[in-house]
C-alpha cells in the first residue's frame, strides 16, 4: 500500500531475453490476470504479488525493449505505461529492472533511461549463474552505490533472490539521484535550456532534463515555450549536421562502462560456448532447414500420436454422460437438448483439447529454448523475398497456435505495411481451432485400417503446408504489390540457449486450457443449444433425416445448397459452414448435432462416411472431403480474429477486406479441387 | 557528434565482406536515422568493438555481449574497420 492507503503498482521493464517474464510469473504465481501468448509478450500483464510483510503489490509485465524511444506499437504500449497515459492503469509507483547480468553493459544503457522518468527504481541482477558461468565477478553493492539504486541478484528460473527482491519491494524506494552521465557541451546547453522553460511547471518528482529530450526526440506535450525552444534546437542541430540522438547513446554507454569497468564486472573477451556450437548446426544453411523441418514434422506427429490417448478418454467420459441422461431421464425436449444439443456440441469441440495443449506445449519450449529467433532468422531470406523480415515470422508461428495473438503479436513489427501484410496473412497459418476440423475431415477421408499415423500427420502437415505456402504467395502480393515500398532490415538479437522453464510452459498451456475451456462453456455452449434448437424445429417428420430437412437449419441449408453444390457440398454441410462462421470449430458440433451422434468422434466419422445423396453416392468423397478441407484451410470463419484485426488496424476496413477475400479465395480453391479432382477421374 | 553521413578515412569496409571471426571497430552507419538509432541503442555505436560471429546472406555479429543477427543488406551499411588496422 502506498501512504494513500491506495494499492502500489511497480511496472517490471527489462531488455527482451532478460528473464522479465519468468521474473514475473514467479512473483505472481498464477495470480495474472491477462494472458500471455506464445513468442513474445506484447501487452502489458498485470498480477499481484505479495512483499514479504504481506502487502500486494501490482505488478505491470511490460513488453521487451531496448530504449525509452518506442519504434513498433509494443514499446509504445510500454512507454505509454511508463508515463501514466495508458488506459485502466496508473501511473506506476516505481519501476523494477529486471536486467541480465551477463550482459550487464546494454541492459544498463535502458536502466539509465529508466532512473530519468522520476520514479523510484529497483533492479533485479537476474541470471547470476550465467553471469559467473561466464567468469563475470558481480558486485551488486558497488553497483548500488555507483548507480544509486538498489541491485538484488536473482535467478528467477530457480526462485533465488525472490525473498529479497519482495523485501526490498516492500521497503521505501527512493528516487535516483541526478543524472550521473555527462551529457555533450552542445546538448547540455539545449537541454538546459529547454529544461529551465518547463521546470516550474513540472510536479517536483518529474526529471525536467528527461522530458527536454524527449521534446527534442519529437514529442508534442509540454508548455509551448519550451517546445519551440526544443524546435529551434532540432534546426540548429540538424544545420550543423550533429547527430544528438547518437551523442546522447554515446555518452550513456561510455558512462555504463565506466561504472562496470570500475566495479570489474565490464564483460571480458568472447569465448565459444554451447550456444555457438548449436548454432553452427541450426543456423547452417542446409542443416538449419532440416532442424526446422525435423521440430515441425515432431510436433505434428506427437498432435496425433500423444494426443490420442487423453482423446479417448474425453471421448469415453462424454459418451458415458449422453448415455447416462438418455437412460435416467424422460424422452422429451431437454433429453434431447442436453444429448444432441449439449454433450454433442460442447463434447465434440472439448475433445480436441489436447491436441491444442501440445501444440502451446512445443511453441513453449521452442520460446523458452532461444530457438525461435534462431527460426526467425533462418526464415529471413525467405520472407524477405515476399517483402517482409525475419520478424514477422514470430507473429505467423504463433497464429499456428491461434490468430489472436497472432495478431497481437505484430506489435513487434516495427514497420506499419510489414505489420499490416503480416495481419492480413495471418489466419491463413492454420490456427489450433482448425485442429477438430481437420482431424475429423482426415479421418472421414482416409480408413483409419488404410493408412498408418504418420500418413495422416503428413496430411495435416501438407494442409499447414498449403496455408503457409499461400499466405506466403499473398505476403508478396500485399507487401510489394498492393503497399509498396521496401522492407525494414532485420536487426534481431539471438538469446543463448537456455533449458526451458517447465513451470513457465505448464502456465502458458494451463492459461490456454482455462481460455479454451471458457470459450467451449460460453460461445461453443450457446452456438450448440442455438443450433440444436433451429436443427430440431420445427418438428414435421419423425424420421430423423426428413426431420433436420424440414427445421430452420435444414431449410437454411437447402437454401444455400446451389451455392456450394458446385463445391461438392450437399445442405447438411451448408448447416455446418453456417454454424462455424463464428468460431471454426463450430463445424465438428454442428455436425454432431446434425448427425444426431453425440459427442463421440469415431461416430461421427462414421455417420459422415454413410451419407449418401439422393441417388445413393457418398456424400464425402476422398475428393469433397479434400474441397472441404481446403475450404477451411482458407476461410476465415473466426469473428474473434476479425474483431481483433479491427482494433490492431484502427477500423473496419482491412477486416472486411480480410474477410472478403479470405471467403473468395476458400470458395474459388475448393471449387478448383473439384474441377481438377473431376477432370483427372476422381469423384 | 556529427552525422553519421560524412565521409571518413579509406581503411573501411563494410560488415558484410568482413570475414568470420574477425574482430572489428565500428566506424560509421549509412543508414535510414531510426534503423542507426536502433543499432546504437544495440550496441552498434561508433567505436565499439563488435565480433562477426558467422558470415553467409544473414550474419551472427557478437556486440556487448550479445549475439545479434543483421540482414546481409544492413550489414553493408556499417562500415567498420579492423582493430589492428588492416583494411
Amino acid at each position: 500500500m502506498n501512504q494513500d492507503g491506495a494499492k502500489r503498482w511497480v511496472a517490471v521493464v527489462g531488455n527482451p531475453n532478460a528473464g522479465k517474464s519468468t521474473l514475473f510469473n514467479a512473483l505472481t504465481g498464477l495470480r495474472q490476470r491477462v494472458g500471455n501468448y506464445p513468442g513474445v509478450t506484447v501487452e502489458k500483464r498485470t498480477g499481484t504479488a505479495f512483499t514479504l510483510h504481506g502487502d500486494a503489490l501490482e505488478l505491470i509485465d511490460l513488453p521487451g525493449m531496448y530504449s525509452l524511444s518506442p519504434r513498433s506499437p509494443d514499446e509504445k504500449i510500454a512507454w505509454q505505461v511508463l508515463h501514466g497515459e495508458s488506459k485502466g492503469v496508473p501511473r506506476p509507483d516505481a519501476v523494477l529492472c529486471v536486467v541480465d547480468a551477463s550482459n550487464l553493459e546494454r541492459n544498463l544503457f535502458l536502466v539509465t533511461q529508466v532512473m530519468e522518468l522520476g520514479l523510484p527504481v529497483l533492479v533485479a541482477l537476474n541470471m547470476v549463474d550465467m553471469a559467473e558461468a561466464k567468469g563475470i565477478h558481480l558486485r551488486p553493492q558497488e553497483l548500488s552505490q555507483k548507480l544509486g539504486v538498489p541491485f538484488i541478484p536473482t535467478q528467477a528460473h530457480r526462485g533465488k533472490g525472490l525473498v529479497e527482491l519482495r523485501a526490498a519491494l516492500g521497503q521505501g524506494l527512493h528516487r535516483p539521484g541526478p543524472r550521473q552521465w555527462a551529457m555533450p557541451p552542445p546538448l547540455a546547453a539545449a537541454v538546459g535550456q529547454i529544461a529551465a522553460a518547463w521546470r516550474e511547471s513540472l510536479p517536483a518528482e518529474v526529471t525536467a532534463e528527461g522530458k527536454a529530450l524527449e521534446l527534442l526526440a519529437g514529442s508534442n506535450v509540454g508548455p509551448g515555450g519550451a517546445r519551440k525552444l526544443a524546435a529551434g534546437w532540432r534546426e540548429r542541430f540538424r544545420k550543423e549536421a550533429y547527430d544528438w540522438s547518437a551523442a546522447v547513446i554515446h555518452a550513456r554507454y561510455e558512462y555504463v562502462r565506466n561504472v562496470l569497468g570500475s566495479t570489474g564486472v565490464l564483460g571480458g573477451a568472447r569465448i565459444a560456448t554451447w550456444t555457438d556450437r548449436i548454432d553452427s548446426i541450426v543456423l547452417h544453411p542446409v542443416a538449419g532447414w532440416g532442424v526446422l523441418a525435423g521440430m515441425m514434422m515432431t510436433l505434428f506427429i506427437s498432435i496425433f500420436s500423444i494426443a490420442s490417448y487423453p482423446m479417448e478418454w474425453i471421448d469415453a467420459g462424454f459418451s458415458w454422460t449422453g448415455l447416462f441422461l438418455e437412460q435416467r431421464m424422460p424422452a422429451g425436449v431437454l433429453r434431447e437438448l442436453l444429448v444432441n444439443g449439449v454433450v454433442a456440441g460442447v463434447g465434440g469441440v472439448v475433445i480436441f483439447l489436447p491436441q491444442i495443449l501440445i501444440l502451446f506445449f512445443f511453441l513453449g519450449l521452442l520460446e523458452d529454448s532461444g530457438y525461435l529467433a534462431r527460426a526467425a532468422f533462418l526464415l529471413d531470406r525467405v520472407m524477405h523475398r515476399v517483402g517482409l523480415s525475419g520478424k514477422s515470422f514470430i507473429p505467423l508461428l504463433s497464429s499456428y497456435a491461434c490468430a489472436i495473438p497472432g495478431i497481437m503479436a505484430t506489435r513487434t513489427v516495427e514497420d506499419p505495411k510489414d505489420r499490416l501484410t503480416t495481419i492480413l496473412i495471418a489466419p491463413l497459418m492454420s490456427c489450433s481451432a482448425r485442429i477438430p476440423v481437420y482431424t475429423t475431415l482426415i479421418a472421414a477421408a482416409i480408413p483409419a485400417a488404410l493408412v498408418p499415423i504418420w500418413g495422416k500427420a503428413a496430411a495435416f502437415l501438407g494442409l499447414y503446408i498449403l496455408g503457409t505456402g499461400t499466405a506466403f504467395l499473398l505476403a508478396w502480393f500485399f507487401r510489394k504489390k498492393m503497399l509498396g515500398g521496401g522492407s525494414p532490415p532485420l536487426i534481431l538479437e539471438l538469446p543463448p540457449y537456455r533449458r526451458p522453464a517447465i513451470r513457465s510452459v505448464a502456465l502458458r498451456m494451463w492459461e490456454r486450457a482455462i481460455i479454451f475451456l471458457k470459450r467451449a462453456g460460453t460461445v461453443i455452449l450457446a452456438l450448440s443449444i442455438l443450433l440444436w434448437f433451429v436443427s430440431s424445429f420445427p418438428v414435421r417428420s419423425d424420421d430423423p433425416t426428413e426431420k433436420l430437412a424440414g427445421s430452420y437449419a435444414g431449410q437454411l441449408g437447402h437454401l444455400l445448397e446451389p451455392i456450394i453444390r458446385p463445391l461438392g457440398f450437399d445442405w447438411r454441410i451448408g448447416i455446418g459452414l453456417v454454424g462455424s462462421l463464428a468460431a471454426r470449430e463450430v463445424f465438428v458440433s454442428t455436425m454432431s448435432i446434425v448427425y444426431h451422434v453425440g459427442g463421440e468422434e469415431a461416430g461421427l466419422v462414421a455417420a459422415m462416411q454413410g451419407a449418401r445423396w439422393p441417388n445413393g453416392e457418398s456424400i464425402y468423397t476422398p475428393l469433397t472431403c479434400l474441397s472441404l478441407l481446403v475450404f477451411y484451410v482458407y476461410a476465415l470463419q473466426c469473428l474473434s480474429t476479425v474483431a481483433v484485426a479491427k482494433r490492431e488496424t484502427g477500423g473496419w476496413g482491412w477486416p472486411a477486406f480480410m474477410m472478403l477475400y479470405m471467403t473468395g479465395l476458400a470458395y474459388g480453391a475448393a471449387w478448383l479441387v473439384q474441377i481438377v479432382g473431376r477432370a483427372l477421374g476422381f469423384s | 557528434m556529427k552525422s553519421s553521413s560524412n565521409s571518413s578515412g579509406g581503411n573501411t569496409l563494410n560488415l558484410s565482406d568482413v570475414g568470420a571471426g574477425a574482430e572489428v571497430r565500428v566506424s560509421r552507419l549509412e543508414c535510414a536515422p531510426t534503423t542507426c538509432q536502433r543499432l546504437r541503442e544495440m550496441g552498434f555505436c561508433e567505436n565499439a568493438l563488435i565480433t562477426k560471429i558467422r558470415g553467409g546472406a544473414d550474419l551472427v555479429c557478437w556486440v556487448c555481449g550479445t549475439r545479434v543477427a543483421l540482414s546481409a543488406r544492413l550489414a553493408k551499411q556499417i562500415l567498420v574497420e579492423h582493430v589492428d588496422g588492416r583494411s
